[in-house]
């Protein structure tokens, strides 16, 4: 492995930090020595205490430096941080003066640290004038956002994961927390072995999380908010309601009753609108009524959604019905996809928000630039990130900036956002990997730091502040995002605004302006005021705390809304009447409804996990799930390539036949990309329409055709290399301890396969080569002896051994006479190896020869009996004499 | 009283005769073997090793004269039979001897072939097929300098081979593009004949000798292209005859050698032959394989007629192998495909491994194989059951080792 240089020269060294990966954001402690890092679960750490999930616990196998990008990069050429920054900034200047400050943008990330959140935010919003600064925290949160403030006046989750263990019923909502958030999902089944806690999930898709639970509603996808209109309804009809909570606390509960009651009157109607069945349906109504302690988690499957805003408020309004919020284990949880989508939020790194989560209201516009001393303020909403990238497209937004994420996979019609990009005249990204499909279209690239390197603090889905610290120096001449972000703003003249020194003084900052003229309005949830003159050494020994923070609640606050007091105007929580809607584009008779989620093992694009071996071997390649039934009527078998289409754009991958499908729909991964795929962009097959209050999209429900793929060709590549491309329709790359593997396929067979190999690998001049005649194809490349390159072809009804053993043997040594039977692509029976023929006519190996020997036999003539050698020409007879003498 | 059983030849089916024979202890026969050589029963195809000097004289005699006298059976050597009197039952002999017969055996094998090239009654021009004419090549290799080996098939590849490794520069002179033509493919072909000039050994391969010239002794030889080469020695060795011309005389039939059943009988009841000289449904033979078929089907035959081998003789595919130390090779059935899409082929340049299968109507119709022969005989057996193939064929190229899974 290629190290990182590590920051200080002890033996071992210890830092704590926080995983860069989920929302769970749980605490990580890095040991280190010259040679080695090793990640273990940080055992202090509220939200973990000590336990890593696969991901979290491979964190040191993706920190090598392979793949990363280690200085800037001008129009394809290596550059210095001076002239790439002048060029972006000359653009940006130039872009501003001729068409104003909304003719450019930023692009961000969940994944950033708040610090560098607040300096992007900061500099667009209050600086250069606009808000056109949206992140990609748009595509998982937005619709809890906006769900949250409409009900309790403020972006704000009431609860924190202890809820989840001291409930005694938990409803799972779109959230397969089993794969997306482990460690939490690990919490919970460890109390429920203590605790009879009933669990329901709710998702179209029978998922691993459904392996702990005790009803699983398979409803019919895009349906919940009629659920919640129907559990509403019938909460108020079996005397469920908490009276004297709606009576003190809420507004609007008989509009919002009366409107849900138009749509799902009766239980059985509501059955059959989420088409389940209505015993089920009864059954986690009634888990729901007649329990104190519910928590329903809710993620990306009711958010992903072109009502996801509603479908989060009808959830929430049947707690404020029955009163299961702000006390423990009885709360509504929104669980946050990202390491640090909270963070982005808090600091307002949306187009929607302003800064610590106050809106484009005067006042609030007010109070913000007086803080910053803003020159240019922006006063209006900017473009939400499916808008931005149209304007962009449309060429309003002419420069733009992308920080830290990868928008050319993750965002809905993927396809669009790569041709606007190719159409737009700057295009600057921020990232710690050279090669992503995002960077392939930048004219700018800046080497940023990545986890380990860099410091800052992250929010997790229960309001935890924790600081990801540093123990690694950046490689190369890779800089932190709020560096980059700051010289930057130099550039633009900003000198002194932009001055600090570390993220201690821009958390400081973000601090004092969270607690800035606070005290005049109820809306102001966000407060950490607390830290507003924190310094670096007690910033470095943050420990982790929820917040709001100030001078009363020193200690954190786990819980919000004890009080019964909300952020809103007259300090009530708000009912909304809630008119469910079914998914904006549906499906044609012989389309199927593709939904899109995570696997256990990989984190958004690939760029980090995808290095490490191991977490491809869960799953390797992009796959569909699909119905057994579908599968049967389509000829589908279990891993047959399949094709799904819709608007031009198309997604292959593996059939993976289960019956955890709900019949006509079909789930596929979102992470592959142009990097590790030919044609398995999940993003590309889903349309860009978005959720009207919150501009989020629906992942969750794209019509698509789905087809068998006919292929002519199939093949398998390992080489010692990566390769950007491979010269098929399909491809899907997996990245090996040593280089990568690859499998592929294509509707014809059109390449020469032998002059590819010989082209695409110049270097090697040793090849074993075999040909099938009938189209199949094998070749080893080796340099000195090593294995460097292996190539299987066939047609598709042959059989192309799997990767594993063959990758195993890439980089080593292989002996010359056995080298060919590599090509077989998996070990021989080696107790069927005769070795060395001695016995020509009888092909008798010196194995067997001495095996007899061992067993006694003593002449030629009794050699000859027991293994028939030297009886026929009889010209080995002088051999076997020598063997008997020699071993006798 | 004992019936006579007179066998002419003492080869190699001969030696393989009597041990079948002698699996019948209570025969009742009296065998006389006449043979024109004079080194007993002796493993012809050692004759390689023997000029090579991987084997001396003595190793590879089978049967002394002494075998002879204690197993009880007549041998006359260095005396040939002349002619055979069908009627009389009777043979007699180069030195006028007379044996009558109950039951005659020919055995007679065959002689090198020669060449429609000028001038090969010169001096040291020489075949290469017994005792004798090895001795003599060996009588003169330590003075030769340079040889001319004449045909590029196993045996002139073996005596070129023998020869080059007393540290004669030999060139072997071949009709074909490349060697070993009717065992091999191109591919393993130029592979081999590169093995074998790192060897030291030359080649002059799609020509043809023309003439043997010098006076009295051999000094150089005309080729059909034009070129000349000197040498000191030649062996000829581009094929054989069938020693059948005895048989012919007495009316036995026969196209290339004499006519017999599957049961190896001629036409006369009273007489069979086995080995080179005999013919089955117009086939020949040149290796010992199916001669060994030949002696036990004769021997069951006449000494326990009940038990006769099922239906006789059977033609099976022969894999042909060369004796060359470091040479792998197996060769079997079809060399080239006619279609090439039937051929699964497998190159390591470097390490000299070339591996080729060919496969018609789903069955194994022949393979090459060059510097690595493992799973031969598997193909050999899947070829003669003519076993049908799954779609795995190209792993079945792997070997055995690497199919059952
Ligand atoms: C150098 C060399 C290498 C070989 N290598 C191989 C090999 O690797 N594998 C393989 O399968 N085969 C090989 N062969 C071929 C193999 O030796 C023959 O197939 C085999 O010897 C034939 O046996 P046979 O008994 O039919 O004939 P022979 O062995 O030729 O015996 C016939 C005998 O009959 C004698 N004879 C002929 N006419 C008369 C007569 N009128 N009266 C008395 N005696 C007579 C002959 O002098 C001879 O001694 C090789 C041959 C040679 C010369
Ligand atoms: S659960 Fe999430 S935060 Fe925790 S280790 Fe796994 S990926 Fe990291």
């Amino acid at each position: 492995m290629n190290l990182i240089p590590v920051v200080e020269n002890q033996e071992i060294f210890t830092t704590d930090t926080t995983c860069p990966y989920c929302g769970v954001g749980c605490g990580v402690t890095v040991s280190q020595s010259d040679t080695h890092v090793k990640v273990s679960g940080d055992q202090e750490h509220p939200a973990n205490a000590g336990r890593l999930c696969v991901k979290g616990s491979a964190l040191h196998e993706t920190i090598d430096l392979e793949g990363r990008l280690l200085q800037p990069i001008v129009d394809g050429k290596s550059s210095t941080w001076n002239s790439a920054l002048s060029k972006v900034a000359d653009h940006f200047r130039k872009t501003i003066e001729q068409h104003g400050p909304d003719s450019v943008a930023f692009y961000l990330s969940g994944q950033l640290l708040t610090e560098d959140y607040y300096i992007a935010n900061k500099l667009m919003k209050g600086f250069i004038g606009s808000a056109n600064i949206d992140t990609n925290s748009r595509l998982c949160m937005a619709s809890a956002v906006v769900a949250h403030k409409r009900a309790f006046g403020a972006d704000a989750v009431p609860g924190c994961y202890e809820d989840l263990e001291m409930a005694d019923v938990l409803f799972f909502v779109g959230s397969n927390a089993a794969y997306a958030h482990p460690i939490v999902f690990q919490r919970i089944a460890k109390a429920k072995k203590q605790r009879d806690i009933k669990i329901v999930v709710l998702d179209p898709r029978r998922t691993a999380t459904c392996d702990i639970a005790d009803l699983h509603l398979p409803l019919k996808a895009g349906t919940d908010a009629f659920f919640y209109n129907g559990l509403l309804v019938y909460l108020a009809d079996n005397n469920k309601l908490d009276g004297k909570f709606l009576q003190d606390h809420c507004d609007g509960f008989d509009e919002a009753l009366k409107v849900a009651r138009e749509q799902t009157p009766t239980v059985g109607v509501a059955a059959s609108l989420c088409d389940v069945s209505e015993m089920d349906l009864l059954a986690a109504y009634s888990y729901f009524a007649e329990n104190d302690r519910v928590v329903s988690v809710f993620s990306q499957g009711i958010n992903q959604s072109s009502s996801g805003v509603d479908k989060g408020n009808a959830l929430i309004n049947c707690h404020l019905a029955t009163g299961k919020i702000g006390r423990e284990g009885a709360t509504p949880f929104s669980i946050t996809g990202q390491p640090n989508a909270m963070g982005g939020r808090e600091v307002g790194g949306l187009a929607n928000q302003l800064a610590a989560h106050m809106s484009f209201e005067p006042e609030d516009i007010e109070v913000v630039q007086s803080f910053w001393n803003a020159t240019r303020m922006a006063t209006k909403e900017g473009l939400k990130a499916v808008d931005l990238f149209d304007a962009v497209l449309e060429g309003k937004v002419k420069a733009i900036w992308i920080m830290g994420t990868n928008p050319v996979v993750s965002m809905p019609n993927a396809n669009k956002i790569k041709a606007a990009l190719e159409a737009c005249d700057m295009v600057a990204v921020s990232d710690c990997m050279a090669d992503t499909d995002t960077t392939r279209l930048a004219d700018v690239v800046f080497p940023a730091t990545t986890w380990g390197e860099k410091e800052g603090t992250v929010t997790n889905s229960e309001r935890t502040i924790s600081l990801q610290k540093s123990f690694a120096k950046s490689p190369g001449e890779a800089k932190h995002d709020w560096q980059i972000i700051a010289d930057f703003a130099k550039k633009l003249g900003f000198v002194e605004e932009f001055d600090y020194q570390d993220g201690s003084q821009i958390f400081a900052e973000h601090a004092a302006l969270s607690g800035f003229k606070s005290e005049y309005s109820h809306k102001r949830a966000f407060n950490i005021s607390q830290y507003a003159n924190i310094n670096k050494s007690d910033y470095q020994r943050l420990k982790p705390t929820q917040w709001p923070i100030t001078t009363s609640k020193n200690k954190g606050t786990k819980r919000l809304f004890e009080d019964g007091k909300f952020y809103t105007e007259n300090g009530r929580a708000k009912f909304i009447p809630i008119t469910a809607r079914l998914p904006k584009v549906l499906p044609h008779p012989n389309q199927f409804v593709m939904n899109t989620g995570r696997i256990r093992d990989q984190w958004h694009t690939m760029t980090r996990t995808g290095k490490a071996s191991r977490l491809l071997s869960h799953t390797s390649e992009p796959y569909v799930q699909i119905h057994p039934d579908d599968a049967d009527r389509l000829g589908i078998q279990e891993l047959d390539l399949v094709e799904c289409t819709n608007q031009d754009n198309r997604y292959l991958g593996k059939a993976k036949i289960s019956s955890d499908q709900r019949l006509g729909e079909l789930f596929i991964p979102m992470h592959w990309n142009s990097v590790f795929a030919s044609n398995s962009r999940a993003g590309a097959l889903v349309y860009d329409v978005v959720d009207p209050l919150c501009g989020q999209p629906e992942f969750k429900h794209s019509p698509v055709n789905i087809s068998k793929y006919i292929s002519q060709e199939q093949g398998l590549l390992l080489t010692t290399q990566a390769l950007e491309k491979l010269p098929t329709d399909y491809w899907s790359k997996i990245t090996l301890d040593l280089g990568n593997a690859y499998y592929f396929s294509d509707k014809e067979s059109q390449v020469g396969w032998s002059e590819w190999a010989t082209d695409t690998f110049s270097e090697i001049d040793d090849w074993v080569v075999l040909n099938g005649g009938d189209g199949g194809f094998r070749t080893l490349g080796f340099v000195e002896n090593k294995l460097r390159v292996a190539l299987l072809v066939g047609k598709p009804q042959q059989e192309i051994a799997q990767h594993h053993w063959l990758a195993s043997q890439l980089g080593k040594h292989i002996d010359l006479e056995q080298r060919f039977t590599l090509l077989a692509g998996a070990p021989g029976d080696s107790s069927k190896d005769p070795g060395a023929i001695v016995c020509s006519c009888f092909q008798i190996g010196v194995n067997q020869i001495k095996e007899e020997i061992n067993n006694g036999v003593s002449t030629v003539d009794a050699l000859g009996e027991k293994l028939k050698c030297g009886t026929n020409c009889g010209s080995c007879i002088p051999e076997l004499s020598d063997l008997l003498v020699n071993s006798q | 009283m004992k019936k006579n059983l007179v066998v002419i030849g003492n080869g190699m089916v001969t030696g393989r005769f009597l041990d079948e024979l002698s699996k019948f202890p209570g025969h009742n026969y009296q065998i006389t073997v006449i043979s024109a050589e004079s080194s007993g029963t002796y493993n012809r195809i050692m004759l390689s090793s023997v000029l090579a000097g991987d084997a001396q004289f003595p190793e590879i005699i089978q049967k002394s004269p002494e075998w002879f006298t204690e197993n009880q059976v007549t041998l006359r050597q260095g005396e040939a039979v002349v002619h055979v009197n069908r009627a009389s039952k009777e043979v007699v002999t180069s030195k006028g001897n007379h044996f009558s017969y109950d039951h005659l055996v020919f055995a007679t094998g065959s002689r090198a072939a020669t060449i429609p090239a000028a001038n090969q009654d010169l001096n040291n021009i020489y075949p290469f097929r017994s005792v004798g004419d090895t001795q003599k090549i060996l009588d003169h290799a330590d003075s030769c300098a340079s040889a001319i080996v004449v045909g590029g098939g196993f045996l002139g590849l073996e005596a070129a081979w023998g020869l080059a490794q007393r540290g004669i520069k030999v060139t072997v002179i071949h009709r074909s593009e490349y060697i070993l033509n009717r065992q091999l493919d191109k591919t393993a072909s130029q592979l081999l004949q590169k093995k074998l000039e790192l060897a030291g050994l030359h080649f002059a391969l799609g020509t043809e000798v023309e003439a043997f010239q010098g006076d009295n002794i051999v000094q150089s030889v005309k080729l059909n292209n034009g070129s000349q080469l000197n040498c000191d020695i030649a062996i000829i060795a581009t094929g054989i005859t069938h020693n059948a011309e005895l048989g012919w005389q007495i009316g036995l039939g026969g196209t290339r050698a004499i006519q017999v059943d599957p049961l190896m009988q001629t036409c006369d009841p009273n007489i069979s032959a086995i080995g080179e000289c005999a013919e089955i449904d117009g086939q020949t033979f040149g290796l010992v394989e199916p001669l060994w078929q030949h002696a036990k089907i004769l021997a069951n035959k006449l000494c326990a007629p009940d038990i006769r081998e099922v239906n006789g003789f059977l033609d099976k595919p022969i894999a042909t192998k060369l004796k060359i130390s470091g040479v792998q090779l197996f060769s079997v059935g079809k060399v080239n495909a006619n279609d090439p899409s039937n051929e699964i082929t497998l190159l390591d340049e470097k390490a000299g491994i070339y591996r080729k299968l060919i496969i018609e109507d789903q069955k194994i119709v022949g393979a090459v194989l060059y510097g690595d022969v493992r799973s031969g005989n598997w193909y050999v057996d899947l070829m003669c059951s003519k076993t049908e193939l799954s779609n795995a064929n190209t792993m079945l190229l792997f070997g055995q080792e690497y199919l059952a899974a």
